[in-house]
């Protein structure tokens, strides 16, 4: 009994059960998948191939494609949320601001939003009769309609366009909370020294909030490389492959095309190492001591 | 402590093995349709029942629903329908069929004709044989090729995707063209009128989604050709004569500016319905979205396809459609008996279902009668389903093979190589290497 109430013991039983749960429900169908990803075939008839997935990845047409337009929305649109969301929550922490609770509710508003919902209509504002070519044909900016959805430059900029539409509300309320955590006598010293508020900005609120920019940085590039719904949704894809997206591919391989499971587990475990990698640059360039 | 933790992890095990039982009994939380679960049931009066999963509440599932009233076999039965999106039924079936269980699995499922080979090869003795039930002699001929598997029929053939060219004789005449002018003519004559339509009247002649290849397929399929060889796996892109012709066609089209661009379904339907365009050449699917638009009553006409100029090239094609499927579970010899009573052999049922809901079924049998002579006043009187009936009994049959979506992926991405100004021989074969590599 005295080693029943031993806390340490106690401890690893609740430990226990999630250790379990995990292991089952995450560990072991990643195994699983892993070991997907060494046979092929269609359907049901799959068969051991050794390393033949994974050296079809390297002359994948549409993998290549499916990375660079990832790549593309990686490298535009998630430094651009993140300066938006930091620009953003810094005017709204502004205590002299007016209608703080409006502002901030409207910004954060998307995000409470279904991203099929969304995505549809961001795709009819786009479309070639809808209200952005009527706004921009009324300005006379244009003289003729913009074929958004079926153009590949602008198809690309209307996905990223909504995913920071999405996002950066989301983004910015992680920035918020950890603005109110800041000293205020932090500020308060830079003034009497005579920072002015940019210097503040730059000197003070980046190097205090760099947890916080760091963790918004992994979790929206992790979600860029899941994106799914929106590409799905506004341009399928199209036109060709030219805003597909890797998730999109997996599901394509899996359920559009002739079922191949194998394959196309080969190509998610692509996003698990791209997930890795990414990670591991950003925590070296951000350089966390750990 | 040892003790402890064992009887802790065999407390874990029961509440997990629970867990996995109540799965089961759970299956079936799909809110209204409580029977998804269930295989064949019985009910309490001895009336015998089956699922069927289909998509289309005004189409597919009408005629289910029209086939239960029908049914006059022997075994009392009814089918349970349970409508699920076409994507929602393609991810089911694959994920069902791939794990090797039946369970919630339903026992007729309407497939779409591209798809069925995928399945049919995916998934060997997921599916029951039909051969014993119908006589296959009784169906179009091209959709008994796109149904059969190994020498078996595996699909009843439901309905046809017989196209033709809907125009609004309103616009022709403003050009001065009459709707003789575009019954029987080539592509190539098409697009000459297209340009003419479109200086007279300032409208397109036709629209397009850059992204959606119905288009292609149709073309391709009445020169009797398509992505494969006979065999269906092997890819036939780089030196098919159809093929290069219609993407030279698409080129011209779009260069000679009479193509209205559209992105998704609902775009391509008001294309036609707010007037925008001359013509719609698409499946007899279209039809009710076409009459949907009532003002336009009276300026529709439907004439055959135009058609390619390669050898075999005929005024007619097929864009889509779909058939059942048994899978052979318990339950299939009376999901086979009930399709085989209804859909197989009843000419009455067919005549139900061209007045009742328009569709166009594949039966040769139930071609005929009083129903397909009906005048439809929208398109000037004319006898429409008469016509699709008969343009239907000349469609090539092809072998659709395994892989219809997958090329047609690789296809769109070269037909935008080929449009920014790339050679058409070097982009098919292109295309031919790509599909090698990956179809296999």
């Amino acid at each position: 009994m005295k080693q029943l109430t031993n806390k340490n013991n106690i401890g690893w039983l609740f430990v226990l059960i999630s250790v379990v749960a995990i292991t089952l429900f995450y560990f072991y169908p990643m195994f699983d998948a892993f070991l997907l990803s060494f046979q092929s075939g269609m359907g049901a008839n799959l068969e051991y191939v050794g390393l033949n997935n994974w050296s079809r990845l390297l002359n994948d047409p549409t993998l290549r494609q499916a990375l660079i337009n990832t790549m593309t929305y990686l490298i535009i649109q998630v430094p651009l949320m993140i300066v938006l969301a930091l620009f953003f929550s810094v005017i709204l922490n502004d205590p002299d601001l007016k209608f703080r609770g409006f502002f901030r509710t409207a910004i954060f508003l998307p995000a409470v939003t279904s991203l099929v919902a969304y995505s549809v209509i961001f795709k009819y504002m786009f479309s070639i009769d809808g209200i952005v070519n009527q706004l921009l044909l009324n300005l006379n900016f244009i003289s003729e309609p913009i074929a958004f959805i079926s153009d590949p430059f602008w198809a690309k900029v209307v996905i990223i366009l909504a995913i920071t539409w999405r996002w950066t509300g989301y983004n910015m309320i992680f920035y918020l909370s950890a603005l109110q955590n800041i000293d205020r006598s932090i500020y308060e010293a830079a003034r009497i020294d005579g920072a002015n508020s940019f210097q503040q900005f730059i000197q003070i609120t980046i190097p205090m909030l760099k947890p916080i920019i760091l963790f918004t940085t992994i979790t929206s590039t992790i979600g860029t490389l899941q994106l799914f719904d929106e590409v799905v949704n506004i341009t399928s894809g199209g036109p060709g492959i030219q805003t597909i997206s890797i998730s999109q591919y997996i599901y394509d391989l899996s359920f559009k095309y002739t079922p191949n499971f194998g394959y196309a587990a080969t190509v998610s475990y692509v996003i698990v190492i791209l997930v890795v990698i990414l990670s591991i640059i950003q925590f070296k360039v951000a350089g966390e001591k750990e | 402590m040892k003790k402890i933790f064992t009887l802790l992890l065999i407390l874990m095990l029961g509440v997990l093995a629970a867990c996995g039982g109540d799965d089961t009994s759970n299956d079936d939380t799909g809110g209204s349709d409580s029977d998804n679960g269930t295989d064949s049931g019985e009910t309490s009066d001895g009336v015998q029942s089956v699922t069927a999963w289909a998509w289309d509440p005004n189409f597919n599932i009408r005629a289910l629903e029209l086939a239960n009233q029908a049914y006059d076999g022997d075994s009392e039965m009814y089918v349970e329908i349970i409508e699920n999106a076409q994507d929602d039924i393609i991810q089911r079936l694959n994920a069902g069929l791939s794990s090797g269980t039946t369970q919630g699995m339903p026992n007729i499922v309407l497939i779409e004709d591209y798809r069925a080979q995928s399945f049919l090869q995916s998934y060997p003795d997921a599916f029951y044989p039909l051969t014993d039930y119908i006589n296959p002699d009784d169906f179009a001929q091209y959709k008994v090729e796109a149904t059969s598997f190994d020498g078996d029929i595996y699909g009843l053939p439901f309905d046809t995707g017989v196209s033709g060219l809907y125009v609004r004789t309103d616009y022709l005449e403003e050009a001065g063209y009459t709707v003789e002018d575009l019954s029987d003519i080539t592509w190539k004559e098409y697009i000459e009128i297209g340009k003419e339509v479109k200086a007279a009247t300032g409208k397109d002649m036709i629209t397009l989604d850059p992204n959606d290849f119905g288009m292609v397929r149709m073309m391709l399929q009445s020169a009797g050709e398509w992505y494969f060889e006979e065999d269906g796996n092997t890819p036939a892109l780089a030196d098919n004569p159809a093929l290069e012709e219609i993407f030279v066609l698409y080129k011209e089209m779009m260069d000679a500016d009479i193509v209205k661009l559209n992105s998704d379904w609902s775009q391509f339907v008001s294309a036609f319905n707010s007037g925008d365009v001359a013509t719609v050449p698409t499946g007899n699917w279209i039809t009710p979205s076409v009459k949907a638009e009532a003002s336009q009553s009276g300026n529709w006409a439907v004439l055959p396809l135009p058609r390619l100029e390669v050898d075999g090239a005929v005024n007619t094609s097929n864009l889509g459609g779909s058939s059942w499927y048994v899978l052979n579970q318990d339950g299939k010899e009376l999901a086979a008996e009930f399709l085989a009573n209804t859909f197989g052999s009843n000419e009455q049922f067919y005549t139900d279902l061209v007045t009742e809901i328009g569709a166009l079924g594949t039966y040769i049998p139930g071609t005929q009668g009083e129903a397909f002579e009906q005048e439809d006043p929208f398109f000037g009187g004319q006898a429409i389903i008469q016509d699709f009936a008969t343009w239907s009994e000349q469609i090539p049959p092809v072998n659709y093979g395994m892989h219809t979506y997958a090329v047609d992926d690789i296809l769109k991405v070269e037909m935008q190589n080929y449009l920014n100004g790339a050679d058409v021989g070097d982009v098919l074969d292109n295309a031919q290497s790509q599909a090698e590599t990956q179809l296999r």
